[in-house]
């Protein structure tokens, strides 16, 4: 039950919120459309940057999203609840984007995350965040910045992009993230550091103008 | 100086992973060499432009557009998709055998003698091919601790 008196702790507001999200599972799974249009709503942004960051490409990750919340409709019935939804509709997005990345392999094609066009033919853009942070370093970081990072995920193996998405852009746990992609935790951390062991390394070149 | 050691703990620094003696130890060092400076400098902007980066809105009327694919999808579903017909074989497989022990059963009640002997030879050829596999699979080469421990008599 969720708690109706004001909860003061993390935990509990966890855990209230997980139950609430276990209640709507169990709405959509008997067939509550309602239901199941408020997982979207709820996951909705947090799968469709992901997934943008993945194939990289707009077209692809709208269509992508739309299979991925099909297939979390088809699935429900055999949802278990032994992982949270988030884990199951992350394993059900990073499988769909690794079966995209399979189709497309014979391709050669370079991620850019700034080749798209939006709808009126312009080059397309990222959405910057409306609130300003207080923190300075987090103020000085610009868009050029930004940019390089963005191109550095870009430029990542499959692999390593996914568990760097996960864990530091999509604040998944190691635990959240072994489930999502059935690995060991140990290979989680290992993947994470090479992943951002490369980043790094080209944000460096960039603050030494040596990149750009 | 032990670089590479300094290097791995700058991301468990930022996380706040590192104990406090060996966040002193890293600042110490840091001081002391301009090379884990400048990966101290780069580590502490990617962390944060990674947890700053832009976020797009997904697109608008997704939900119709996966209300559209949900009745699509249920449209084009086949009435007997072939994984169904796959599985299917196995039972039917199942229902002959069962027949094929009935019809047995049946002509032995009926049939005298020779079919009681038949029946019952079958089924002791079937009780030996059993313990033959499953002596194969729990002990590949017994042992006689194997036949002591297990009480296995045969």
């Amino acid at each position: 039950m969720v708690s109706d008196t004001v909860s003061y702790t993390g935990r509990r507001i966890e855990v209230d919120a997980l139950s609430a999200e276990a209640r709507l599972v169990e709405r959509a799974q008997a067939q509550d459309e309602t239901a199941f249009e408020q997982i979207m709503n709820l996951y909705a942004d947090r799968l469709y940057n992901y997934i943008l960051r993945m194939v990289g490409n707009p077209a692809d990750a709208e269509d992508l999203l739309q299979e991925a919340f099909l297939r979390a409709y088809q699935g429900l019935p055999s949802f278990d609840g032994r992982a949270s939804l988030s884990t199951w509709l992350y394993r059900i997005a990073t499988n769909l984007c690794i079966d995209h990345q399979r189709k497309r392999a014979r391709r050669v094609q370079t991620v850019s995350y700034f080749a798209w066009e939006d709808e009126e033919g312009e080059p397309g853009e990222w959405e910057f965040p409306d609130t300003q942070t207080p923190n300075p370093m987090e103020s000085a970081l610009n868009r050029e910045l930004q940019q390089v990072v963005e191109q550095a995920i870009g430029s990542l193996s499959p692999k390593l992009r996914t568990v760097l998405l996960l864990y530091d852009v999509e604040n998944l746990s190691y635990e959240e993230i072994a489930r999502v992609l059935n690995i060991p935790m140990g290979t989680v951390k290992s993947r994470l550091n090479h992943a951002r062991g490369q980043i790094q390394k080209q944000v460096e070149a960039y603050l030494r103008g040596e990149s750009k | 100086m032990n670089c590479t050691r300094y290097e791995r703990w700058l991301w468990d620094d930022l996380e706040g992973r590192l104990s406090v003696a060996q966040a002193q130890e890293l600042r110490q060092h840091l001081q002391a060499c301009p090379h884990c400076q400048r990966r101290w400098e780069a580590a502490q902007v990617t962390y944060q432009a990674l947890r700053t980066l832009p976020r797009r809105r997904a697109p608008e009327h997704l939900t119709q557009q996966v209300w559209a694919r949900v009745q699509e999808a249920s449209a084009r579903k086949p009435a007997f998709a072939w994984w169904k017909r796959v599985a299917l074989a196995p039972a039917l497989g199942v229902l002959a055998a069962a027949a094929w022990w009935g019809w047995l059963a049946v002509n032995s009640e009926h049939g005298g003698v020779s079919g009681t002997a038949t029946a019952s030879q079958n089924a002791d050829n079937w009780v030996e091919i059993h313990e033959q596999l499953e002596v194969a699979d729990w002990s590949p080469t017994p042992t006689p601790s194997y036949f002591i421990t297990t009480g296995y008599t045969r």
